[in-house]
């Protein structure tokens, strides 16, 4: 029944530009629950723009104005949601792991810490747990205290997944988490990619098309602004639709 | 607390701080124009501070009885009487008493505003007048203040400069780099009281320089020197290796190289150095008023008894400290603000002329 | 190849001019410590020595009876500085918050210049808006019948150093990367919480060095505290109405008539001072250094 359920995200003829010019064109999709869809295409195509309107991180950006409709849950995320209670279902992992300047304790528990909860015996509960859950409790579980920037890169990605989790979110963003890792660490985000999956519905921009076939359930192709083509990963990969992404997938541009 | 109600605070917090900053300068500001501009006219900006008096001899057939108010042709000169004596109130243009000369024989030029408060006959048929000129000017401390921010730069805008050059371009990382950046950074940290107490002791007892132009301008060059080094050096550390590496391979020597590549290139970087050490001349008043004196005339000599004399700030002190009059003190203080804003304008004038030259 | 001879040997000498130039720093620093030290300590030695501790724990200044007790000074200067810290530094890095983080473009534009000119006016400025303004409203609420006092010293050292405190604390906090803000506001923290539980905790070592070079600013300040602490010659400051008497002032008021074992003092009013300045000039030097090794 997974399929046929509701999807998370709809995206009803989005526009986006940045001042004059116009960086997403007519977007259309809808983001199935707890499964991850990968974005892919060649940098400056749009993909990490487009990631960053579904928990409107683009706000920050000064002159980006929205045309369309962005629905979280059949909400529109625009004008129905306050943007805090929206981040917090909605969380987000960086390009370039970037963990707080502080202990890894107090990284994953900076999100519940905002959201109120005080309790010692609640936030360790929580910080164990989404350490587990991100595959990194028993590489740090005995230096909690420990600065987080002290870790390897791999290590602060997912301390970074774990402070994502702690916040207990329904959508994970990522933006290229794997960019600025090694080959070990990259794989083991992907495994841990699909382990979240059960709970969680991912959202991943990657340029490793590799990736993308590994570890998505669906897969959009973005050029210069416009989806070019939407769907199951192995039908991307294997029988695309349009020329242009076959042209994509196979190498012969990007 | 909610969160909305916490970030409100927190936000009013910011805002209120942001806002009490601006109003402290505007009040400020505020305070020294509204109670200096009362005593701003023309005659603080262009005359003397001290009452002068001077006695000029005339050849004339005048008798003394012939001075008085009314006009006199035979001088050229109209005066008017009020309670200080007669005011020169006209002079024609080639009146004799603008080329008078005093009784050393000196030449002495009588100006619209001095008064004549005696005449006498001399034995010898020539006439003698006493001639007053009003002071409550700042022309003695204004060019105090320009003589000591000659002087000062003259000593410390060479020794800076040359020691940020030596830093950047000829220093190796070593002990002796070091050495030097740790005493900088220590010269930058000691208040101007201890340079006042040290300049005091060596410049003023130890040199017998005494109270004198030459002991203030040589302890406010020590007190310079961290500014205008560690900006020379950034305007330094700024050119382009790439700069000098051509040069040196072109076949020039690394002094040519410093000369004609390195230091062109950093000058706007040195003229920024070089105004702001003037800001801090202008400015300072513990270390020169423990080295420079407080005498209200212009220094005649670089050092010993006639070489003090009292800057715009050291004035300004003196006339809330020991003359309670904080209506003049306050008018200085419009001229310094004036002098500090347009220091701060002409550096940040350049400073942006810089960056924009970078961005291209 | 005498010309090249001739061309080494100017290339040699120049350097060493240089060098020379370089090492006037050094020379410098070498030479007030000495002679501020060598006159400042030269009363406490000898036969006709003055006791060191009675110097350093009297509570009263008074030359024409050859007692000299400066405790009473080192406490106001102490506690002005303090005072100064305490209310400037929250003040201005909240400043520096609206400059760096909040502030609409126009309002950085009018509050930026503002802070630079506060860090131009010379310090006797400062001395006169605390005469003609603040003692006068002191003297309208205190207990005590003037308005030269302690808590004059401290609002006057608070505005001077402020601009120091907000342009060292917003180069700090301008300097911390913008991917802890994004990752902050991705976890639903508000602008607020990103910025006070982030972005300020991260640059805390550059408000630290700002906060530390503020305090050499509050205890060297001379002109302007001398206008408005009332300068007595006895007693510890009782509350903040109390009139107070810094250490740099007491140089800066006797040293023009003073001769002999009173000028000593003086110095050695001097050498108490220095010791202080040296202390916070090291903190800052090992602090700036720390944070430059971070970096790295």
């Amino acid at each position: 029944m997974e399929g046929t359920a509701m999807p998370k995200f709809t995206i009803k003829d989005l526009d986006l530009y940045y001042g004059d010019f116009k960086a997403l064109n007519k977007i259309n999709m809808e983001i199935p629950q707890k499964q991850i869809v990968a974005f892919i295409g060649p940098s400056g195509c749009g993909k990490s723009t487009f990631l960053k309107t579904l928990n409107r991180m683009n706000d920050l950006i000064e002159g980006v104005r929205i045309e369309g409709k962005v629905l979280l849950d059949n909400t529109d995320i625009y004008s129905d949601i306050d943007v805090i209670k929206l981040r917090q279902r909605v969380g987000m992992v960086f390009q370039q792991p970037n963990p707080f300047p502080m202990s890894i304790y107090d990284n994953v528990a900076y999100g519940p810490r905002i959201h109120g909860i005080k309790k010692k015996a609640q936030l360790d509960e929580i910080v164990e747990r989404s350490l587990k859950q991100a595959a990194i409790w028993d590489e740090v579980k005995d230096r909690l205290k420990k600065n987080a920037l002290g870790m390897s890169g791999g290590q602060q990605q997912r301390i970074c997944i774990a402070r994502a989790l702690a916040v207990e979110p329904e959508v994970i963003l990522m933006d290229e988490p794997t960019s600025a890792l090694d080959p070990i660490s990259t794989l083991k985000i992907e495994d841990l990619a699909v382990e979240l999956k059960q709970k969680y519905t991912i959202v991943i921009v990657t340029h490793n098309m590799q990736q993308a076939s590994r570890i998505s359930d669906k897969t959009a192709f973005f050029l210069t602004g416009d989806v070019i083509e939407y769907g199951e990963t192995s039908q991307i990969f294997n029988n695309p639709r349009e020329k242009k992404t076959e042209e994509y997938i196979t190498g012969r541009f990007g | 607390m909610s969160r909305k109600t916490k970030d409100r605070l927190t936000q009013a917090a910011v805002y209120g701080s942001a806002g009490l900053t601006v109003v402290i300068l505007v009040l400020i500001i505020g305070f020294i124009v509204i109670r200096g501009l009362p005593g701003i006219n023309l005659s603080f900006l262009t005359r003397s501070w001290e009452d002068e008096t001077t006695y000029i001899l005339l050849d004339t057939d005048l008798t003394e009885d012939a001075i008085q108010a009314g006009t006199i042709d035979e001088l050229g000169v109209t005066l008017t009487e009020d309670e200080t004596g007669l005011l020169v109130e006209n002079l024609d243009s080639d009146s004799p008493l603008k080329s008078a000369s005093n009784i050393q024989g000196d030449p002495f030029e009588v100006k619209t505003g001095d008064y004549i408060t005696r005449a006498t006959e001399e034995d010898n048929g020539q006439l003698r007048l006493r001639v007053e000129r009003p002071g409550g000017g700042i022309v003695p401390m204004l060019v105090t203040t320009i003589y000591m921010i000659l002087l000062s730069l003259l000593v410390a805008a060479p020794i800076g400069i040359f020691s940020a050059v030596y830093l950047i371009e000829y220093a190796k990382p070593g002990k002796i780099m070091t050495l030097i950046h740790f005493a900088i950074e220590n010269l930058a940290g000691i208040p101007s009281i201890i340079y006042g107490l040290f300049g005091c002791l060596f410049f003023v007892r130890v040199c017998h320089f005494q109270y004198s132009l030459l002991a203030g301008a040589l302890t406010l060059s020590i007190m310079l020197l961290p500014t205008i080094i560690t900006t020379t050096e950034e305007s330094l550390k700024a050119i382009p290796r790439t700069y000098r590496e051509s040069s040196l391979g072109l076949g020039a020597t690394k002094l040519q190289t410093v000369t004609k590549v390195v230091l062109p290139n950093a000058l706007p970087g040195i003229l920024v150095a070089v105004l702001l050490a003037m800001g801090r001349i202008v400015g300072e008043s513990a270390a020169l008023l423990l080295t420079a004196g407080t005498v209200a005339s212009i220094p005649t000599a670089l050092w010993g008894n006639a070489a003090s004399g009292a800057t715009l700030t050291i004035k300004m002190y003196t006339l809330m400290k020991e003359e309670n009059d904080l209506t003049t003190a306050c008018a200085i203080g419009i001229v310094l603000l004036v002098i500090v804003i347009v220091l701060n304008f002409a550096s940040k004038m350049i400073t942006k002329k810089l960056m924009s030259k970078k961005g291209e | 190849m005498s010309r090249n001879v001739k061309r080494d040997i100017l290339e040699k000498v120049v350097e060493a001019i240089f060098l020379i130039c370089a090492l006037v720093g050094v020379v410098s620093v070498a030479a007030i410590i000495i002679f501020v030290f060598y006159q400042g300590l030269h009363p406490f030695f000898g036969s006709d020595a003055y006791s060191f501790w009675d110097f350093i724990s009297g509570t009263r200044w008074a030359p024409s009876e050859d007692v000299y007790g400066v405790f009473f000074m080192i406490v106001a200067s102490v506690l002005a500085t303090l005072g100064a810290i305490i209310i400037g530094v929250p003040l201005g890095v909240l400043t520096a918050v609206f400059i760096a983080e909040i502030a609409p473009k126009n309002a950085v534009k009018v509050i930026k210049p503002a802070v630079e000119l506060l860090a131009g006016i010379p310090s006797v400025l400062y001395g006169a808006f605390g005469l003609g303004v603040i003692v006068p409203l002191i003297r309208e609420i205190s207990p005590e019948v003037q308005g030269q006092s302690l808590l004059a010293v401290i609002i006057v050292l608070t505005i001077m150093v402020l601009p120091t405190i907000v342009s060292l604390s917003e180069a700090a906090i301008k300097a911390v990367p913008k991917s802890y803000r994004e990752a902050s506001l991705g976890l639903g923290a508000s602008k607020m919480q990103t910025i006070f539980k982030v972005v300020v905790p991260a640059a805390k070592s550059g408000i630290l060095s700002a906060a530390v070079l503020g305090i050499g600013r509050a205890i060297g300040e001379t002109m302007a505290v001398m206008m408005i602490a009332g300068n007595p010659t006895q007693g510890l400051p009782d509350s903040i109405w109390s009139m107070v008497r810094p250490l740099t002032t007491n140089i800066a008021m006797e040293m023009s008539y003073s001769s002999g074992r009173q000028q000593e003092m003086l110095f050695a009013t001097g050498v108490i001072l220095f010791v202080f300045i040296m202390i916070v000039n090291l903190t800052l030097i090992r602090l700036t250094h720390k944070a430059g090794e971070k970096d790295k």
